[in-house]
């Protein structure tokens, strides 16, 4: 077995498990865990119409992010 | 009878000739009409799909009108502006029952012009909104929670909880980091491990080095940020700590492995750095779990003071500010508040709690010319009367400042752990560079010798001793909620364990608190609910604990209305219904009324007349607490003296004293006198735990190296206790002595445990025969014994 195998696969695994590493890490600094229970009912919530929701208010937000100028 | 029919909105069942009809909906109320049409406009419809047939309360409320939360002194106190300009503000959402309730406050806000973000949370229905105040205001936000059936209030997001919770959320993700790297370098280790014994090839060998150093540089040096930075502030001033020990160990260790990985000989210890850092930062966390802050407690004080009065200015009430209010300003107080500066009545007569001050709670009966004292509560006054002082100078003001230098002046015991720590980490690195100058000096190369060096300090990893705290603090801590004691510190497991001297207060503590009924004369039958009704009018403590005491046989009395009731103070109360005149009261009552009494007790007396005959007489006491007696001696047992404190008269407090076997106390005291009592103990050098509930109590509290509160006791005793006695039991009293004292040992053989495991490894890591597989274990073994033997206790308690 050629130790360039194991570099690849080592290197792919830990990659990988990075990427979740990290998805995880901002997930807990996005407040998505915050609210256990809000978490787990959000699944029973979720469908077309709530994520064009999030898209628009996320839109919105950038908007006003953009236009607003506080006095 | 007609059908029951849920209304359309809130699903509550109403006949159906009440109800509203609307097309083929009905409803129970116009705001469920109003509600429901709103969302329908809004297409917010989808909300009853997922509510289901939760039961929603109708918005029937009438609301002030909303445009004063646009007031700027409103806006000062809570609307905060975040970095791009907008505003924010923390509101507590009344009314939600279910997740479909977040999920239409949530839709319907985000609906809203302006608004850029809205947040609740589910668990304590707190929202967070954020929005662009030139758009709309507050008020238009609190106008749309209203309108679809709820009610939103403003809280003060108090910065301390908020401070807190990031501080822990820091950990969480530090954590994350090591607990993922040290997970996956484990299973290269186990690669590595088995080529150590089978053998293995320099490029694969550098292949899994390489892997581990990738996976153990995050662990380092954003995990381990922790360490390196009490490390630092340990050299500042000049304390060997436990940080320093880590952060030396694990980057030491690190530049080694590094050497090792480039220059493709010996063996890597990257699995060290990580197993390092991982155990002492979940050792930290259970820390930072179990830690009071300061600041909490300081922020309480002034959260129990209403910042305004009601002053009278030619004969108009005016709200003022606290500190504004000059000497010689009239104020208004009406029954329920709270008394906020000294002064003269000069209007208006009726009873005062004046338990803040003196711990009982028996109502003081005041009238004009009497003086007012702040701090003390309206029962049932409505009174005017001239401040004699300002606030700065009041009564009340001054026992602010009491307790703000008496929080200040609680002294700290240090923490065993800690102060071992110290002489641990000098004594290991001392050791270490003894091995590495010896081993040098002895003809070995630089390289081996640094090698046994090192590797003293990695086995002396002092992962065993990071955690042997932690972890039974938090067996005590668990034992000790599931007795009803709430410990806020983990570390005041340890200085309770060390205490010997216990100072109670008696009212209650020792006592009840509140007259109960101990012996009940009947002279002739009556109708109970007539006594019942006349008890209940009253908010005296006597009358309470007459209708408490009937109320106690399980009889369900209805309240009868009178036609006339008088309440007489100081005496009792009369009434007047048909032709029957019922009189209940003290003996002065009956007296002053022409009914011939003749009993006699040291008790309070209740008597109970009716068209001036005499038909019941009730004896009330404040009993004292069941498992009072045995806590008493099981103390004696342990050596820890008791005293006794109490704002109460000699009689009171010797008839209490006696009855308990208790040799030493003291009658008659202020809460200065208390404080000072608690003071003078400390110069003794005595370690003292004060028990209290009220607030005369607090300023000892706030001394004593541990203040132990009852739950029921006044919130800012609660506040400022760092102990609470959830169910105001004596006997959680002793239990929270036993479990400190068996948490204390615990510790005690954690940091033994870990000890004798270092005693045995260091002399052979010094003796360079340690090898990385060995070191790996025993680390992890260690730790499994600390945390194992914690657990055992747990059990054993269960037992």
């Amino acid at each position: 077995m050629d130790s360039w195998l194991i570099a690849m696969m080592l290197g792919g695994s830990i990659f990988l498990g990075g990427l979740a590493l990290i998805a995880f890490l901002w997930a807990v600094k996005s407040g998505q865990f915050d609210d256990e229970e809000k978490f787990l009912n959000a699944v029973k919530f979720d469908g077309e119409d709530e994520l064009n929701d999030a898209a628009n208010q996320e839109a919105k937000k950038e908007k006003l992010k953009r236009e607003y100028r506080p006095e | 009878m007609s059908n029951k029919i849920a209304c359309t909105h809130c699903h509550l069942e109403f006949n159906e000739d009440v109800m509203i009809k609307d097309g083929e909906h009905y409803f129970c109320c116009n705001g469920c009409q109003g509600v429901y049409h709103l969302l329908s406009d809004e297409g917010l419809n989808s909300f009853y799909d997922k509510a289901g047939d939760v039961k929603l309360s109708p918005p029937t409320k009438q609301y002030e009108d909303s445009s004063n939360f646009n007031a700027p002194a409103f806006y000062d106190r809570f609307v905060k502006t975040n970095d791009d300009g907008f505003s924010e503000v923390s509101l507590i959402i009344e009314g939600i029952h279910c997740s479909a309730c977040v999920w239409l406050n949530e839709k319907a806000l985000h609906k809203m012009d302006g608004v850029i973000e809205a947040n609740i949370n589910f668990t304590n229905n707190k929202a967070h909104i954020v929005w662009a105040d030139n758009i709309l205001k507050l008020s238009q936000i609190i106008d749309m929670i209203r309108a679809i059936g709820y009610n939103a209030y403003p809280y003060d997001s108090a910065l301390q909880e908020s401070h807190a919770n990031k501080e822990r959320k820091d950990y969480y993700l530090r954590m994350a980091v090591a607990i993922f790297a040290s997970m996956n370098i484990m299973w290269i280790a186990v690669a590595q491990y088995a080529g150590y014994f089978s053998g293995m090839s320099q490029n694969i060998k550098t292949v899994l080095n390489v892997a581990e150093w990738i996976l153990s540089t995050p662990v380092l040096f954003y995990s381990g940020w922790i360490f390196f930075r009490g490390a630092y502030y340990g050299m500042k001033t000049k304390v060997v700590n436990m940080d320093i020990l880590v952060a030396t160990g694990a980057s030491l260790t690190y530049l080694y492995s590094m050497y090792i990985t480039i220059s493709k000989s010996g063996e890597a210890y990257f699995d060290s750095v990580t197993m390092i850092i991982t155990f002492v930062l979940i050792g930290k966390f259970l820390e930072v779990l179990s830690k009071k802050s300061v600041a909490d407690t300081l922020d309480v004080i002034g959260k129990h003071i209403p910042s305004e009065v009601n002053v009278v200015i030619d004969g108009n009430v005016v709200i003022c500010k606290l500190s504004d209010v000059k000497v010689g300003d009239i104020i208004l107080v009406s029954s329920g508040e709270k008394v906020l500066l000294d002064g003269e009545i000069i209007k208006g007569e009726g009873s005062f709690d004046e338990s803040n001050l003196t711990g009982e709670s028996e109502p003081v009966y005041k009238k004009v010319t009497d003086e007012v004292i702040s701090g003390t509560i309206s029962i049932d006054a409505d009174i005017e009367f001239r401040a004699s002082k300002d606030f700065e100078h009041s009564t009340l003001s001054n026992l602010v400042q009491l307790l703000e230098s008496a929080i200040g002046k609680k002294p700290k015991i240090e923490q065993l752990a800690n102060k071992l720590s110290e002489y641990f980490s000098t004594a290991i690195l001392l050791l270490a560079f003894i091995t590495f100058i010896v081993w040098w000096a002895w003809p070995h190369d630089f390289e081996t010798a640094f090698i046994v060096g090192i590797s003293v300090i990695v086995i002396a990893c002092p992962c065993a001793l990071a955690l042997a705290t932690p972890v039974a603090s938090l067996v005590g801590l668990s034992l000790g909620a599931k007795n009803g004691i709430l410990f806020k510190e983990a570390a005041q497991l340890e200085t309770m364990a060390k205490v010997d001297t216990l100072v109670l207060d008696k009212t209650g503590t020792i006592t009840q608190g509140k007259p109960k009924v101990v012996n009940e004369i009947i002279y002739e039958e009556f109708d109970k609910e007539l006594l019942y009704s006349l008890a209940k009018s009253s908010k005296h403590p006597v009358s309470v604990g007459i209708a408490e005491y009937l109320n106690s046989d399980d009889t369900n009395y209805s309240t009868i209305v009178f036609d006339e009731l008088n309440q007489q103070q100081a005496l009792g109360v009369s009434a007047q219904m048909n032709e029957l005149e019922l009189l209940g009261g003290n003996y002065k009552l009956m007296k002053e009324n022409g009914v011939e009494v003749e009993y006699v007790s040291d008790k309070t007396l209740y008597f109970f007349a009716i068209n001036k005959k005499l038909l019941a007489v009730y004896e009330l006491s404040d009993k004292i607490k069941d498992g009072a007696l045995n806590l008493i001696k099981e103390l004696k047992l342990k050596n820890i003296e008791t005293i006794m404190l109490t704002g109460d008269n000699k009689n009171a407090a010797l008839s209490v004293a006696d009855e308990l076997g208790i040799e030493k106390f003291y009658y008659e005291q202020t809460p200065e006198d208390k404080s000072n009592y608690i003071a003078k103990l400390h110069e003794d050098k005595r370690t003292v735990v004060m028990v209290g509930d009220g607030v005369n109590d607090v300023l000892a509290l706030a001394l004593a190296d541990i203040g132990i509160v009852m739950g029921s006791g006044s919130d800012i005793a609660v506040d400022i206790g760092d102990v609470v006695l959830l169910n105001d039991s004596l006997v959680s009293l002793a239990s929270a002595f036993k479990i400190s004292r068996t948490t204390y040992g615990l510790i005690k053989q954690n940091l033994g445990i870990s000890l004798v495991y270092n005693g045995i490894t260091i002399p052979l890591a010094m003796a360079g025969l340690i090898i990385p597989l060995i070191a790996a274990i025993s680390m992890s073994v260690s730790s499994l014994l600390v945390v194992g033997n914690s657990m055992r206790i747990n059990w054993q308690w269960k037992r």
